[in-house]
């Protein structure tokens, strides 16, 4: 059992290995279930190093309690033990979760995890009695040095804000004296006074109202001690505070910061007068993990993870009116900024006055002393030159001091730019919301000390029960290669075209088609089609008369796509490139069929599933037990013997981590389907074969994204030339697609030059043609390009024939604009 | 006169069975081992290649399979 087995390794039996002892033990035999516990130890555990767990002690009583600790760190839980729910809550504070299938779950102790354990207020001792008492056998002695050794120094130091400055605080001078002889720290020390003895500023503070971890197992006592206690603090430089964070977590120094804003006997920054509406009753889950930030009646800097679809906005917003300050909300674009700002009317009591949106569209202004920003991370960190208005925006920001900074995805947003954002924005309190804390660069661990610890992880099959989120079945499609692409695959000069050859298989195409038409005709179900490879998109939304959208598709046309799909009964497919990852919201989709994608990101097969993870149908029907065991359904297509099936199961993981289990589908489409779908006749397989390969190299690659796709990019790469059609809005970036021998920099990159094979079918029917819709059609393009927006502005657009002066030297094709009568337009 | 050749008959799916031959057509002209494509799925080899086949095969399998770093 397990992955024991080699051969096709392991991948028939996808679902975890945990999974499977439990059906081949009665619950009632322990002495069974310990050997078989042993053994899943050692086929974890890799190659050679076996354990002997033989001598391991029980507790006489250990049937009844649910955890399994082993010397490494590694915590197991079972999940059917009636105290399941107490030690999960207790555990998911203090260890970080590995892997969460549905009736093993396994836990690693971390220095972080333990760290975000004692921010969140468990201390050293609460954290070693309960887990003894939750276990099944004696703790090892290496555990608990572990857990001393982790957590002696926390919580001797906090980071506070005071009055727009920075300050380091302790009770023991000794501590702070010992910071400063770190170079990096010392460095960052701002010293107001001349040489005093040792320069501390000495205040009286409330000591703390600790309250404990205290609903678990009524363990831990009520740590109610408020003395007066002196505080030393010195001030640090706000440039250098993430440095000096940094060197003081466990792998440096070892006294990591506490951030903690009392915001309730905050009087210097004024009120901002908002509640929760009536109707906005929070989930449990959503309770729980904003219990987890108030703890102690203070606001506490971190992260709570959320699966997309699971109400991560609600907690957001319920912070904010639990914090009642002025509050900055980032999202990652402008379309979710919208969405944010909806959010905020939408749960809480905010006048309209008080929350405004700042993008390169839409510049408000709050009035009064506080209220609400919500802006994007691209707004706040861009470094150029800035229009008046939104340099004055900018300022107010940067002056002010928040209650909240609220920060919406941040598992997506560069390291770089997430320094500069915190850096530039002075904030009492940071809560990120994410729903997959993975990066295939593992700059995740940056998160820890950038914003703060893990306040909060849900367990997705917890939220599945619980009828919070769609009960997805996952399929792994199995195509095998026909022999004519598999030819091709294999010959060496085809190496760049492998992607291609395996996405456009005519076996994945039958069975996408087979799978739209079972769930369409079938079922009824709205169904999203994803593909990384633009040349695959094209050809498959062609093929089967489909709408699609990728990065080069307008706003407009967008809009009226996703509100056909929305609304329209005729619409139920629709073909979607990566730009449908993260920011398109599709509540009405079921089906997910995903026929190419972004090599082995974890990450991007989270999001995707996450589009459809939204709750449907009725709650009764969802419950186990209910009318639908699965309503929703994402299939992921498979080319058998490429390398697609390597990425395939690496992009899994996630999703295997959380519980989920893919179910391998071998016989799709059926046999007899036959000539009913495409390709069928061996000739039109050959033709199809023929155009991938005759298709440029380029043109077959992945489909080339903006990643930030934000109007400052844009804005930034027309700077750089200073024509009047450029100032006129004519040169707009669409010409850059088709011009030549220049290279691109940086902050430019557009689509590469396009095969005319694999244009959009609209755009093919009318370039060339040289009427006014032309430049109508071209012009809407151009993604935010200021000559789409001179024409929706009302103002007239005259073609004209030939390449004029003014133009851009490199420009090869003759279509050009005059904007008439002129108009300045107003960038940024 | 009956003319006889000893070799090994190889059934194997479609995909593996062009993996062989694409295998056979990268060799120099005289270590090429098919005697005969029977038709997609069936091949008739030389007596002498199984090991090689089937550690080539291993090896592409190999490439294609993820397993988690532990």
């Amino acid at each position: 059992m397990g992955h024991g087995e080699k051969g096709r390794p392991g991948k028939r039996q996808k679902s975890s290995a945990k999974d499977d002892y439990r059906s081949a033990m009665p619950e009632e035999d322990e002495a069974i279930y310990g050997e078989e516990m042993e053994e899943d130890y050692r086929d974890g555990d890799g190659e050679g190093k076996k354990k002997d767990f033989s001598k391991l002690e029980l507790k006489l009583d250990h049937g009844n309690r649910p955890l399994w600790s082993c010397a490494d760190g590694r915590i197991f839980l079972e999940t059917f033990s009636p105290l399941y729910k107490q030690a999960y809550d207790f555990l998911i504070a203090i260890a970080e979760p590995v892997c969460r299938p549905e009736s093993m779950h396994e836990y690693n102790l971390t220095p972080h995890s333990l760290y975000a354990a004692v921010s969140v207020g468990l201390e050293t001792e609460t954290i070693i009695s309960v887990l003894n008492k939750l276990s099944k056998t004696k703790l090892p002695k290496e555990m608990i040095d572990f857990i001393h050794a982790s957590t002696a120094n926390y919580g001797k130091v906090k980071l506070v804000l005071k009055k727009n400055k920075y300050f380091i605080e302790s009770p023991f001078p000794e501590v702070l004296k010992k910071l400063l002889r770190d170079e990096v720290i010392s460095r960052a020390r701002i010293s107001s006074e001349g040489p005093g003895a040792d320069g501390f500023t000495i205040s009286k503070a409330m000591g703390e109202v600790g309250v404990g971890h205290n609903e678990l197992l009524n363990e831990a006592e009520l740590a109610a001690a408020a003395e007066e206690k002196e505080t030393h603090s010195f001030e640090i430089d706000p440039s250098q505070v993430e440095n000096v964070k940094q060197r003081c977590l466990p792998n440096a120094l070892n006294y990591p910061m506490l951030e903690e804003y009392d915001f309730r006997n905050d009087t210097v920054n004024p009120d901002l007068e908002v509640e929760l509406k009536p109707h906005a009753q929070p989930r449990p889950y959503q309770e729980k993990s904003l219990s987890k930030m108030f703890g102690n009646g203070r606001a506490r800097s971190g992260i709570i993870v959320l699966p997309c679809g699971a109400g991560k906005s609600l907690v957001g917003v319920s912070a904010a009116c639990r914090i009642k300050k002025s509050c900055l909300c980032l999202a990652t674009n402008a379309v979710s900024v919208d969405q944010w700002a909806f959010q905020f009317k939408l749960w809480s009591t905010i006048r309209d006055e008080q929350i405004c949106r700042f993008t390169s569209d839409n510049k408000e202004r709050f009035r009064g002393n506080a209220g609400v920003v919500v802006t994007t991370y691209n707004m706040v960190a861009f470094g150029g030159k800035r229009s008046e208005e939104s340099e004055k925006i900018i300022e107010e920001i940067r002056n002010r001091e928040w209650g909240l900074l609220l920060m919406d995805e941040v598992h997506v947003v560069p390291a770089h730019m997430f320094r500069k954002v915190i850096s530039l924005t002075k904030s009492h309190c940071k809560l990120g919301l994410t729903a997959t804390l993975v990066r295939e660069d593992e700059r995740i661990t940056d998160l820890n000390f950038l914003i703060g610890p893990k306040l909060y992880e849900a367990n997705w099959l917890d939220l599945v029960k619980g009828g919070f989120i769609a009960n997805v079945q996952c399929a792994e499609v199995w195509c095998p290669m026909t022999k004519e692409f598999f030819a091709e695959y294999l010959k060496k000069e085809n190496s760049k075209k492998k992607q291609a050859l395996y996405v456009m298989n005519p076996n994945k195409f039958r069975a996408c088609e087979f799978l739209i038409r079972f769930h369409e005709q079938q079922r009824g179900d709205k169904i999203i089609v994803f593909a990384d490879n633009l040349f695959a998109l094209t050809e498959y939304a062609m093929k089967l008369r489909k709408p699609m959208i990728y990065g080069a598709t307008s706003h407009l046309e967008r809009t009226k796509i996703l509100q056909a799909f929305k609304t329209s009964r005729d619409v139920n497919t629709i073909f979607l490139s990566k730009v449908g990852d993260n920011s398109i919201d599709i509540p009405e989709a079921n089906v997910i069929i995903q026929i190419s994608s972004h090599a082995g990101s974890r990450r991007q097969e989270a999001q995707r599933l996450g589009r459809i993870l939204r709750a449907k149908g009725k709650p009764q029907d969802r419950m186990a037990g209910g009318k639908e065991e699965y309503n929703a359904f994402f299939y992921s297509l498979v080319s058998t013997d490429t390398q697609e099936m390597y990425y395939s199961t690496k992009r899994q993981q996630f999703l295997i981590d959380q519980g989920y289990s893919f179910k391998v589908i071998t016989s799709l489409p059926p046999p007899d389907s036959g000539a009913d779908l495409s390709y069928h006749r061996l000739d039109e397989q050959l033709a199809l074969l023929g155009k991938v390969l005759s298709a440029g190299d380029d043109a077959v690659g992945l489909e080339q994204l903006e990643e930030d796709a934000d109007d400052i990019a844009l804005h930034k790469a027309r700077r750089s030339f200073g024509s009047m059609s450029a100032m006129s809005g004519a040169n707009g970036m669409v010409y850059m697609e088709y011009s030549t021998g220049r290279k691109l920099g940086p902050g430019q990159q557009k689509p590469k030059p396009k095969d005319p094979s694999k244009r959009h079918y609209l755009f093919k029917k009318r370039y060339g043609s040289q009427d006014l819709s032309n430049c109508f059609s071209v012009c809407a393009k151009a993604r935010d390009c200021d000559a789409a927006r001179v024409i929706q502005t009302g103002h007239m657009v005259l073609p004209s024939l030939g390449v004029g002066s003014g133009c851009h030297p490199h420009l090869q094709i003759g279509v050009m604009m005059l904007v008439y009568p002129p108009v300045h337009v107003y960038i940024e | 006169m009956v003319n006889a050749t000893k070799g090994l008959f190889i059934s194997c799916d479609i995909p593996m069975a062009q993996f062989i031959i694409n295998m056979n057509a990268s060799l120099p002209a005289s270590q090429k081992f098919i005697i005969h494509v029977l038709d997609n799925t069936h091949l008739f080899v030389q007596p002498h290649v199984a090991d090689m086949i089937r550690n080539a095969i291993a090896e592409f399998r190999e490439q294609n399979s993820y397993e988690k770093p532990t």
